[in-house]
């Protein structure tokens, strides 16, 4: 009987494999199968082999963008998960106003990465925005924010975690009020401190919301692209020149749409191993003896 | 009155026919696509209310875009190499790169060169024939605010061309006027970070801005006269810090100069229409292009010309659109709408009245004399991003010849597809 019926649950499963399968998979395919070919200045595509990675990993130029990605991404990921994880705890207590908290640590959500790009490139204007006027005004001196090299991938950095932090919050949250409070209840019996309960207590029952939100938010800041886009355009310098722009650029900028595929396919095989290492990271004890 | 039959019939016939003549317009309806720049309602509907007033069979479905996204989106539409948009504007320096790519169709049989400026069809040309239909050129000049001259007791620069200021006395009138703590500036360009309004600083020097080929920057744009030109820019952001850093948004530094934030600006003609409608009480005057002490006077050329997607299936309502859009008097209009310097030999004629001011007068003698179009290369696409993105970071600071040196390899190794 349960045999004859086995198809069901695949039935249930098809539209979102079919939406998975249309809109994930065979864009990857394409772009996989895209980035083996160049395409004239008429239009006419040619087979190429590997030729775009080979002119890629042969230009210096492609390795700084590299190279500022993994820095971008290496503080970026760490800081926005702590910022996470400190609103979550705050976020988590039941006082007074707490949902009025939750709801404004999530705003910032709800608007646009392309506003969010807009609205701060305006605050953070050397000239003209209110940040600056505000710095003058306290007799501060005024800062170039995004358009000094020193410290425009500090800003892009800050900007991206004032949308994404309250975003990842919302995971930790629900990871952390599905901790039972009897298991704090009895760790305190136990005269355990403040400290010893997050450590010892909370933060191993938080491995797998946090190994989500590592893994997600790594692969969205791999991705960012929009703050660069209009804000940026990767200098000053290169000093925001990373790789989804770089990929951008070749496309529409230099018209290389096989480079621009190609260093696509290598955004995904980055993002593919990082993912790999960090759910090794945080793989169950349980999980690892298997 | 009584009803027969046939009255009944007759009627029911007419009432018919009333109702189908819509669907039969319709039916009869041209639509065409059109992409074209971002600027103000008032300065781009009456232009082509215009042309549908004249052609009732035509409707156009225009989509503006704004300047610094414009030509992204449009190559992001020309490449899928659909029928999509029919009509679209071009940036006159970019004719070759579009019309190299097969994005443009050639209007040779519907343009009568002798109609307008020779360097207008010259912007307009790829290997000998017309790609782009040239529907207005562009002047920079110096404007500078009467006011706060007066009030720094400088006396303001001369509308005569033979007694123009250089760069070295714009910068020391700057650093008189400039008081960057309070957000007052001495100077700005209308495009700070764009090859159009900078090129000319090394091209008075003596310096070509690329090989004549086309297809080579490396020993052009990094040659010494670039290499000094620049370094003078970015002297006007870092050391002297006369010119407002990070104001690449072009709508903003007419905005700066007007609200008086700015003692001076150099830029188009168009922006003084700003001036005169947005800031009523704005004293200001017009003087030319400065240039390098040492070197010759240079401006820069060239506009915004629009061009036919050769893919396009309509193809006799896009000749009719280039056959009235550069006709005397919607070019005359278009030129009313929003000054761009006039490429049709009538309007000049038309609106002689016009340009009897400092401003025209000036206007006319450096298109004559100093006018220097941008290069002439298929890669222009690459060429102008490339040096954008430079010269950005260098009004930052930095070093001016390991910069331009590793833009001019860059901008090498995207055009090289162009070769052969």
């Amino acid at each position: 009987m349960l045999r004859e019926k086995a198809w069901i649950p695949y039935a249930f499963l098809a539209p979102a494999l079919l939406g998975l399968l249309l809109f994930r998979f065979a864009p990857i395919l394409i772009a996989l199968g895209g980035s083996l070919f160049s395409q004239s200045i008429r239009g006419d595509t040619l087979f190429v082999g590997l030729k775009n990675y080979h002119e890629l990993f042969e230009d210096p130029a492609f390795w700084a963008v590299i190279r500022t990605t993994l820095v971008f991404n290496l503080i970026i990921n760490p800081f926005q998960i702590l910022c996470a994880l400190g609103l979550a705890l705050l976020a988590r207590r039941p006082t007074r106003f707490v949902e009025i908290f939750r709801a404004s640590f999530l705003l910032p959500m709800t608007v646009s990465i392309a506003l969010t790009s807009i609205i701060w490139s305006i605050m953070l204007d050397p000239t003209l925005g209110p940040v600056n006027g505000f710095l003058r005004w306290i007799g501060a001196p005024a800062q170039p924010f995004f358009r000094s090299a020193d410290q425009a991938l500090g800003t892009l950095i800050m900007v991206a975690t004032w949308k994404g932090a309250g975003y990842w919050m919302v995971f930790l949250l629900a990871g952390l009020l599905a901790i039972p409070e009897q298991l704090n209840e009895s760790a305190a019996i136990d005269g355990a401190t403040a400290w010893q309960r997050f450590r010892y207590v909370t933060l191993p029952l938080m491995k797998r919301p946090l190994a989500f939100v590592l893994v997600a938010d790594t692969a969205a800041n791999f991705l960012l692209f929009a703050p660069v886009y209009i804000v940026t355009n990767g200098g000053p310098a290169g000093a925001t020149h990373l790789l989804m722009f770089e990929a951008y650029q070749s496309a529409f900028a230099y018209l290389n749409h096989g480079r621009s595929l190609a260093i696509s396919s290598i955004i995904l095989a980055i993002v593919i191993a990082i993912a790999l290492m960090e759910l090794r990271l945080f793989r169950q004890p349980e999980e690892a003896e298997r | 009155m009584s009803f027969t039959r046939r009255t009944v019939l007759k009627s029911g016939a007419a009432a018919g026919a009333a109702l189908a003549m819509p669907a039969i317009a319709r039916a009869q309806q041209t639509n065409l696509k059109v992409v074209w720049m971002g600027w103000p309602d008032n300065q781009v509907l009456p232009l082509f209310a215009e042309f549908e007033k004249r052609n009732p069979s035509i409707k156009l479905a225009v989509e503006r875009m704004p300047f610094s996204q414009i030509f992204q989106a449009l190559e992001v539409r020309l490449n899928a190499r659909s029928g999509d948009p029919d009509i679209f504007i071009v940036d006159s320096p970019l004719t070759a790169s579009y019309a190299a790519r097969g994005h443009l169709m050639e209007l040779d049989s519907l343009i009568d060169k002798s109609r307008f400026a020779p360097s207008a069809i010259e912007a307009a040309s790829f290997q000998g024939k017309i790609y782009s239909a040239p529907f207005g050129s562009s002047m920079q000049v110096l404007y500078y605010n009467k006011g706060m001259f007066r009030a720094a007791g400088i006396e303001p620069p001369s509308a005569d061309p033979a007694k123009r200021w250089t760069w070295e006395q714009v910068l020391e009138a700057g650093r008189k006027l400039a008081r960057p703590a309070d957000n007052i500036w001495g100077f700005s360009f209308e495009q700070q970070e764009r090859p159009y309004q900078l090129l000319p600083l090394g091209q008075s020097l003596g310096g070509v801005a690329l090989s004549p080929d086309g297809l080579k920057a490396t020993g052009f744009i990094d040659g010494p006269a670039f290499v000094e030109a620049f370094g003078f820019m970015q002297k006007l952001y870092t050391e002297a810090k006369i010119s407002p850093p990070g104001q690449f948004d072009t709508a903003l530094t007419p905005e700066l100069f007007g609200s008086g934030k700015c003692a001076m600006l150099l830029g188009g003609t168009f922006v003084a229409d700003t001036f005169f409608n947005k800031f009523p009480n704005l004293e200001f005057g017009v003087a030319p292009h400065p240039y390098f002490a040492k070197g010759k006077p240079v401006t820069p050329t060239g506009a915004w010309h629009f061009g036919v997607n050769p893919r396009t299936t309509q193809k006799a309502a896009v000749n009719q659109f280039v056959t009235d859009m550069l006709s005397d008097d919607i070019n005359a209009l278009w030129f009313k709408l929003r000054p761009y310097v006039p490429t049709l030999n009538a309007v000049w004629t038309k609106e002689a009245k016009t340009f009897d001011t400092d401003m025209w007068r000036i206007v006319k003698h450096e298109s004559q004399i100093t006018a220097v179009p941008r290069p002439a290369t298929p890669g222009f696409r690459e060429y102008e991003d490339i040096l954008r993105v430079t010269l950005r970071d260098l009004q930052a600071g930095g070093d001016v010849k390991a910069a331009l040196s590793a833009a001019a390899q860059k901008i090498d190794r995207e055009i090289a597809k162009y070769k052969g």
